[in-house]
Parts: C-alpha cells; sequence; structure tokens
C-alpha cells in the first residue's frame, strides 16, 4: 500500500512568515528522500491560486496520489488544499497538512531547530498520507417539517417563518394557550405599545396557519433519531383527549421554551407573601391589565415603590442580569402614573441597564415623569417594613441611598418587586431530551456565543428565546427568526452532508457489552437489541474518538483516525 | 437614623420656580464646572439630591444654595437639562420662606397675586398718607423751605423708623437662618472666639462681592456689584443726607454726584437685568419668576421717580416735584417694607451671613472626625 504511492511535497514559505525562521529547502531536501515522495517544492504562498495549479498541475503531469502541504493551520486551508485534490481528480482525503508556521517559525527562535521540526513534522505528514484511504462525503435526507418546543412568542415567530416559507411545523405548548410570558404583560418597553396587539397577531396567524399544527397542552416525550431525520413523541397532556401519544417525523428542533419568573418568597426583607401589598411585578401586571392599579385593601395608593433586581445580580441568588427589569421598572413609572394620577413612584435600583435601542431615552423620558430614582449597593438591599399608625403610608422602605450617602426612609403604600428571570424547572429535562447541554444557571448553552447563537452542539437542534439567555422580545424574536433562518437554508438544499470522518462498529468484534453507549457524548451510539450489538449513527457522530479509545474488543474503528494512521504519523515524528 | 424621604416636597419648590430637579441623574458635571463645588460644600449636587428626595429637615440647614451665585455654567453642562442652577435659585426663595417666621415670604413666592396686592396696597396707604399730611401741613407748590409739602427733616425722620422695623424683621429672620445652619447642627461647635475673629468676613463680602468674581463669567458679578453700589450710595445719602439732597435752591454737589452716579447705575444695571430677562439668552435670565419681576420693576421705579422728582425741582416745577416724590415714595415704601424682609432683597443679607457661616462650619468641621481615629495619632504626637 504504501509502497506503490506516489506523494507530492508542498512547503509553502507564506511570505516570509515560514521563511525567515524555516529553511523550507532543506525541508524540501529532507522530504525528497523520503520512500515514496515523487515531488517536493516549495513556494511562496500555497493557498493562493497559482499555489493550488502547481498542485493540480503535479497531480495531472506526473500522476501524484497523495499530497502533503507544509504551511499553517488546516483550520482555515485545509478545505482549499482538498477542494483543489479533487479538481485533479483524487479523493480529497488522501491530503495532510503539517503545521510548520503555527507550530515552528511563529513560536520559535532558533533557526536550526525550527527546520528540524518542520522536518520531523513534514515527515509524520508524509508517513500518514500514504495510509490515508479513500473516504466518501455523503448525505442525509432533510426533512422540512420542523418540531418547535414552545409556544411563546419566540416559538410563535419562528413557527411562522417556516410555515410561510411552504414548511410544516409542528408547535408544542406545555400550557392550554398561546403567547408564554408575554401575555402577561400588558404595555412593553421602551415605546409603550400593547403586548396584547403584538401577541394577538401573532397567535391568529398561528392558529389559522394551515401549515402549522398546534398541540396545547403538549408534552414532548421523547426525541429519537438524527439530523434531518428526528422523531419525535407528542404527548397530549389535555383533560380530555388522553389519546396515545402522536408521533412525528421532523428534520429540526427548536428549543424555545422560555423562563419562569424568581420566586419573591425567597428573600425575606422584602416581606412578599406576608405584608399584603408586597407584589411581584407579574401581579402589578395583572392589576395593570385589569385596569386598577390599588392596594389590598382597594385604596388608591399614594406612593408606590419599585424595587429592582430581586433575585437577580446577587451572590446568594442569580449572579447574572435578567435584562429586562429595568426596562419593566421605567414602564411601570409611566404606566402607574397615568393609572393613579397624583401618585409618587420611587425606582429603587442598583445600576439602571439601559443599553437598548430607545432605552436611554427611556430612561430620560422616566425622569421627565418626576419618578424618584434611589439606588442601592449591590448587596445591601433596601429591607420594607410596615408603616406606623401615624404615617401617611402603609410602609416605609430603608435605602442605603448611594447617591446621597445617606440612609433614608421612603413611603410605599404599594411595593412592586422586579423579580428577576430563571430557567425553567423542567429545562433539565427538555436539555436530556434533546441532548443540549445547560450552564451552571440551567440556561442551554448555544453553539458558540457570538459566531453561533442559535445553533447547539447537537445537529438539527435549534434554541431560541429566553430558554438560552434572560432577554427581551425584540432580542428573543431575533433569535427565533435567526433559528427559523438556519432551518430554512437547509431545507432549501433538500439534503444534508454529513462529514465522511465518523466512526464505525466492527460487528464482528463487538461483544454487545454496551460500554459506549452512554460514553458517546452525542447519543449518535445506539443498540441494535436483536443482533446484540452497538451501532454508530453516522450523522450524529462527530468523531471524537471517545467510543474508540473506550472499547475493550477494539471493534470502533474511526476513519481518518485508524490506529496505522496514528502510529505512522508517530513513527515520523520520531524518525 | 434613616432620614424620612417626603417625595412631595419637589411639587411645593415647583411654586419657587424649581423645574426639572427630577431628570438629574448625578453625573456631577454640574459640580465639576462649579468654582465653589468644594468639600464640604458640594454644588449643585448635593441640593439637587435632596430636593429629589424630599430631605426637608436637611435643606433647612444647607448653606450651599447661598454660596451659588448663578452663573449657569451647570445648567450649561448639565446632559440631561436639568437646570441645576434654577435648582439652587428657588432654593434660595424657599429659605427666604422659611427664614421668615411670619409666612409672609411664603405667600409671595407661592402666590404673585399676593405680593402684587400687598404691593399696590402700601403703595396705596403711602400714597394716600403722605398726600393727607402733605395737605395737612404744607402746600403741594412747595417742595422745600418752611411750608414744604414733605418737608425732608420729618420723612428723615419715617425713614428711621421704617429701617428700625425693616432690622427688626431682617434681624430676625437672620436668627432664624443661624439656628437653622449652625446653631442647631449638634456636630458643629463654633466658639465664640470664632465668631469674632471671622466678623470682618462680614462686610467685606457685602461690599467686594469677592466670591461672586471667582464665577467664570465675570459680567453679572460687575453689573452686580454696580447695582449693590449705587444702592448702597443712595441708601447712606438718604439715610444720613436727606436734608443736603432735598434742600435747596443751592445744589450741594459733594451730595449729589453720588446721588447721580448711583441713578445712573440702579438704571443702567437695572434695565440690563430687564432686558436679560426678556431675552433669556444667559442662563441666569433664562427663567424669571414674578419676583424677580417684582424686585426690577420696583427698583426701576424709585430710581426713575428719585431721579425724575429731582429734576422737577431743579425746574422750579415745585407741584409736578412733590408729586413725583409722593410716587417715589409709593414704590420706596412697598420695595423696602416687602421686598426686603420678605422677597429677594433679603438675600443681601442671607449671602454674607452664609460666606460667614460656612467658613465658620467648615473650620470647626474637624471636630465631627470618629474621636477613635483622631485618638491615637494624638497620642502619638
Amino acid at each position: 500500500m504504501t509502497e506503490d504511492v506516489k506523494i507530492g511535497v508542498y512547503v509553502c514559505n507564506c511570505g516570509t512568515n515560514i521563511a525567515k525562521t524555516v529553511d523550507c529547502d532543506a525541508v524540501v531536501e529532507a522530504a525528497k528522500a523520503l520512500p515514496g515522495v515523487a515531488a517536493a517544492r516549495t513556494y511562496k504562498y500555497m493557498c493562493s491560486n497559482p499555489g493550488q495549479e502547481m498542485i493540480v498541475d503535479d497531480i495531472v503531469q506526473l500522476g501524484l496520489d497523495r499530497v502533503v502541504v507544509s504551511a499553517c493551520s488546516p483550520r482555515m486551508h485545509e478545505p482549499t488544499f482538498r477542494k483543489a485534490l479533487e479538481k485533479a481528480g483524487v479523493n480529497p482525503y488522501f491530503f495532510e497538512m503539517a503545521n510548520i508556521r503555527e507550530q515552528c517559525s511563529w513560536v520559535h527562535d532558533d533557526a536550526e531547530a525550527a527546520t528540524d521540526k518542520a522536518k520531523a513534522l513534514t515527515r509524520a505528514a508524509i508517513l500518514r498520507v500514504a495510509r490515508h484511504d479513500a473516504l466518501e462525503r455523503r448525505s442525509v435526507d432533510m426533512n422540512p417539517t420542523t418540531l418547535v418546543i414552545g409556544g411563546g412568542i419566540a416559538g410563535m415567530s419562528a413557527a411562522l417563518d417556516i410555515a410561510d416559507a411552504g414548511a410544516h411545523v409542528h408547535l408544542v405548548e406545555q400550557s392550554d394557550h398561546l403567547g408564554g410570558n408575554v401575555a402577561r404583560v400588558d404595555l412593553t418597553a421602551p415605546y409603550l405599545d400593547s403586548a396584547r396587539d403584538i401577541l394577538t397577531e401573532r397567535i391568529t396567524r398561528v392558529v389559522e396557519h394551515p401549515r402549522i399544527q398546534v398541540h396545547l397542552q403538549g408534552e414532548v416525550e421523547e426525541v429519537t433519531g438524527f439530523v434531518g431525520n428526528f422523531i419525535a413523541r407528542i404527548a397530549d397532556r389535555g383533560g380530555n383527549g388522553q389519546g396515545a401519544p402522536l408521533s412525528v417525523d421532523v428534520g429540526s428542533v427548536i428549543v424555545a421554551t422560555g423562563y419562569k419568573e424568581f420566586d419573591a418568597h425567597r428573600i425575606t426583607h422584602y416581606g412578599y407573601g406576608k405584608l399584603p401589598n408586597v407584589v411581584t411585578s407579574f401581579e402589578l401586571e395583572k392589576m395593570l391589565r385589569a385596569g386598577r392599579v390599588e392596594t389590598k385593601e382597594g385604596k388608591r395608593p399614594q406612593y408606590v415603590a419599585l424595587i429592582h433586581c430581586v433575585g437577580s445580580r446577587s451572590a446568594e441568588f442569580n449572579s447574572y442580569c435578567s435584562r429586562v427589569c429595568c426596562m419593566t421598572a421605567l414602564k411601570y413609572a409611566h404606566e402607574v402614573k397615568a393609572a393613579v394620577p397624583g401618585v409618587y413612584v420611587s425606582d429603587i435600583y442598583v445600576d439602571m441597564h439601559a443599553f437598548g435601542k430607545g432605552h436611554e431615552d427611556f430612561y430620560r423620558r422616566s425622569s421627565e415623569v418626576k419618578t424618584l430614582f434611589l439606588m442601592y449597593e449591590k448587596g445591601e438591599s433596601p429591607v420594607v417594613r410596615k408603616a406606623a399608625a401615624g404615617d401617611d403610608c402603609e410602609m416605609l422602605i430603608e435605602v442605603d441611598e448611594k447617591l446621597s450617602g445617606e440612609t433614608i426612609e421612603i413611603p410605599a403604600d404599594l411595593v412592586v418587586l422586579m423579580v428577576g428571570m430563571e430557567a425553567r424547572p423542567d429545562s433539565e429535562r427538555v436539555a436530556h431530551l434533546v441532548n443540549i447541554s445547560r450552564d451552571k444557571d440551567g440556561w442551554f448553552i448555544e453553539s458558540h456565543p457570538k459566531l453561533d447563537p442559535v445553533a447547539t452542539t447537537t445537529e438539527g437542534i435549534f434554541i431560541a428565546g429566553a430558554c438560552q439567555a434572560p432577554k427581551d422580545i425584540p432580542d428573543s424574536v431575533a433569535q427565533a427568526r435567526a433559528a427559523a433562518g438556519r432551518i430554512l437554508a437547509r431545507i432549501a438544499r433538500g439534503r444534508l452532508e454529513v462529514d465522511a470522518m465518523f466512526a464505525e462498529v466492527d460487528e464482528d468484534k463487538c461483544s454487545g457489552c454496551r460500554i459506549c453507549n452512554d460514553l458517546c457524548p452525542y447519543t449518535a451510539i445506539e443498540f441494535d437489541e436483536e443482533k446484540r450489538k452497538s451501532h454508530i449513527i453516522s450523522a450524529l457522530c462527530k468523531s471524537c474518538g471517545a467510543c474508540v479509545a473506550a472499547c475493550p474488543s477494539s471493534a470502533i474503528n474511526a476513519l481518518h483516525f485508524t490506529d496505522a494512521q496514528i502510529f505512522a504519523e508517530i513513527e515520523g515524528v520520531l524518525l | 437614623m434613616a432620614i424620612r424621604a417626603n417625595p412631595k416636597l419637589i411639587d411645593e419648590l415647583e411654586k419657587y420656580g424649581a423645574q426639572d430637579v427630577s431628570k438629574c441623574y448625578h453625573c456631577g458635571n454640574c459640580s465639576a464646572t462649579c468654582p465653589f463645588s468644594k468639600e464640604p460644600y458640594i454644588l449643585p449636587r448635593r441640593s439637587m439630591r435632596s430636593l429629589q428626595m424630599g430631605l426637608e429637615d436637611k435643606l433647612l440647614g444647607d448653606l450651599e444654595p447661598w454660596l451659588c451665585y448663578y452663573c449657569g455654567e451647570c445648567s450649561e453642562e448639565c446632559p440631561r437639562d436639568a437646570e441645576p442652577g434654577e435648582t439652587m435659585m428657588s432654593l434660595r426663595r424657599w429659605l427666604t420662606a422659611r427664614y421668615d417666621f411670619t409666612g409672609i415670604a411664603g405667600l409671595f413666592y407661592r402666590s404673585w397675586r399676593a405680593e402684587v396686592i400687598a404691593v399696590l396696597i402700601v403703595a396705596l396707604l403711602t400714597g394716600i398718607g403722605f398726600l393727607l399730611w402733605g395737605f395737612s401741613q404744607g402746600s403741594i407748590s412747595q417742595y422745600d423751605g418752611p411750608n414744604a409739602f414733605l418737608p425732608s427733616s420729618q420723612v428723615h425722620l419715617f425713614d428711621w423708623i421704617m429701617a428700625g422695623v425693616l432690622i427688626l424683621l431682617l434681624g430676625t429672620n437672620c436668627a432664624r437662618m443661624w439656628w437653622f445652619t449652625v446653631g442647631r447642627d449638634k456636630d458643629v461647635h463654633v466658639s465664640f472666639g470664632a465668631y469674632v475673629r471671622k466678623a470682618y468676613e462680614l462686610p467685606y463680602n457685602f461690599l467686594t462681592q469677592a466670591r461672586y468674581a471667582q464665577c467664570e463669567r465675570k459680567r453679572p458679578w460687575l453689573l452686580h456689584l454696580v447695582l449693590m453700589l449705587s444702592y448702597l450710595t443712595m441708601l447712606i445719602l438718604i439715610m444720613f443726607f436727606l436734608g443736603e439732597m432735598a434742600a435747596g435752591p443751592e445744589v450741594d454737589w459733594r451730595v449729589h454726584v453720588f446721588g447721580l452716579l448711583a441713578t445712573v447705575g440702579l438704571l443702567t444695571t437695572t434695565i440690563l437685568a430687564m432686558r436679560g430677562r426678556l431675552r433669556k439668552t444667559e442662563p441666569l435670565y433664562r427663567y424669571s419668576h414674578e419676583t424677580d419681576w417684582m424686585f426690577l420693576i420696583l427698583l426701576a421705579v424709585v430710581a426713575s421717580t428719585g431721579f425724575l422728582q429731582f429734576v422737577l425741582h431743579r425746574s422750579g416745577l415745585d407741584v409736578a416735584a412733590n408729586i413725583a416724590y409722593v410716587v417715589h415714595l409709593m414704590a420706596v415704601v412697598p420695595m423696602l417694607v416687602l421686598e426686603v424682609p420678605f422677597s429677594k432683597w433679603a438675600h443681601l443679607a442671607y449671602r454674607p451671613l452664609a460666606i460667614y457661616f460656612a467658613d465658620l462650619k467648615a473650620e470647626a468641621a474637624p471636630a465631627r472626625e470618629p474621636a477613635g481615629e483622631a485618638a491615637p495619632v494624638a497620642r502619638v504626637a
């Protein structure tokens, strides 16, 4: 196998990036001496068009069947050179790259030693490439039907985009109505638009959409399969129709399960649950929606106090910022004043986070309606207590006020706790269901925090909205529509390309011990009960090698990372 | 011990001209630009904060509003248009009302109608009184001499009685100011010696307006100094040289040269201030409370009628001169009786006093350091 190969070796100067430290000609000379090497050259920039054409020409004229490029990291240009091989009619996996820039010229000063290292790395690549197998890229069907878990603003927005584009959507909502947490809100910040108006449009369109099937009081019990070909089992938890769970075939899944609000009972010094007129922001929303802001005794409040960061940004509860409470509190300053003319609103905050579009102007407008802003130090929370009989208020709030340095008491008839966002208690179950990860606070983890914020580490599973982290409506909708866009791009292509590198089980060697089954971080291994053998779903496999190393029978082989290839590479370095 | 905040105070201050106070978010640009903002007196941010929170008692004991001359730099720099300069102005009005035990000042500031009616009534009573008195003992065609309509010696006596009442009222208010700002403050112990040692500051600041000169804009200080010195000159002339002023037919230039200079000073500065308040281009003139206009109008009427009666008298038109004199007195009496103890004029006493008190308090402030920290240092020494 290794004797009859014809390898071409190309050492890149990378301008002077490599050549200033590594003697590229010496690397070429060393390579020429190795068995199977039919050509070896240097060039200024191998990745340039002339560089690639040099490889193509050599393959055609000299009949090369393997190529090694000693240049930079394969992360950038491995696909470039593989394409060059394909163009010349050679299997793209008959290619190996040696990184003599990041691993030699950029990190070493000693030219001689760097050159020796470059020779060794090139040698390793040459020995390895001789043992490469021709691999075939495969593709799988992409089922355009999509499962959306969660019928809030994010789930509905994603469902509408996908359905509008022509695909079918199963929208599963746990409760008996659509709308999620937004349905509990009166107006929205910062433009004071009605949340109801925003939602009604979405809900009407979702319900009437011919390609969206809404499963109210539904629960996704199980998701099996792989990208493009999932099978989801949806149970009906409704009162009457306790029918058999519905099994649906879907190509992608969007998780948009939202959040739950912080339980204010957990903070004792605010008196929630004990003092009747200490309420949460959602309880105030209810009053605002009903158009009646009053105390439990049915009186119009003269003083209303808003306390920020309840459960958020604290060492004791959640360290993160819940992002929406500051603007929601400012919204209350406006709404409460409109509902109760002449009311005095105090806004007791830690820092005013007004980072969004229109938010700073909204903050300014809130001070123009004479909101009394009082700043407290993180960790030195205010204390709410009942006022004395002679006071003109129900309660008194003691604040160590930071901007004045004074300890003050502020009167209040109604105290509103701006409760933060928390991951839902069922987030662990959902994460397990679709095989995605959660962070320390229970939020689902995206594939890349900056460049891939809607995908997850499991192919075909996307996240949107406040299940990923606290988010306001615009951000949730943006993420939902981005997820829909990603899925629609795949649907448009019809089939999904799957990497040719994955692990395979040699069924003759497999003892059926199932050690690998639970080990796989991508749940790509299933167990064939009939054959009593493990089987790897290649579309899910990321070729990490965990099963390969763990298999006591050495029955698993990772393509492109075979034992023979790796040993040859080691030998090349040590030679 | 927590201080009780009163969110309603800000509404009350609006009647005194405060506006946009709640827009302030305490960036501190105003304090950075103010030449007088030095510990322990942080101008104007600390007052803004106390007012936003309604710390009424604390504000009553603050000297900061009097240490501000309203150059307007802070309002210019404010990124939120919270008008800190105007807030300090409104606090001065509010403090004037609070120092006054009769409650009249508060009434005037809160209701311009009450002030106008009071001024009109006093003016009318003054006019009727002097007319009746003049007709009862003299001739309208005689300005001076034995049969004078309003003999200067008698008017002089009236002036001194009025001055006595004014000093009593203003003195009481000053005493209350001292109590609120220094006397009742248990943390500050000013020795009698310190009061005596620093007493020179009172006439010094009164006469030179030296602190005002530290503001970046010098024009307002110059105008104010000219106005103040003109007024003071006139006051001295009237209180001590009225006989020489009114007597004729010879013109006593030793007295009159001062009188004419003061008249020019008063009229020029009053007209310039009125023009400023109408144009509203300079920050200190942008907002005008009714009391600001009353102050300027009375001053302008007093100065112009005073000059008019002089001209008429010297022209031999004694009847017209006497009528002008009565009109003059009709403006002078309400200006002094109502404006000095109960309105804007009162600052002539409060400002120098505030500088004096502020200096005394700042000097006494080290006593406020916790004993625990100071003691070991003393022992080592």
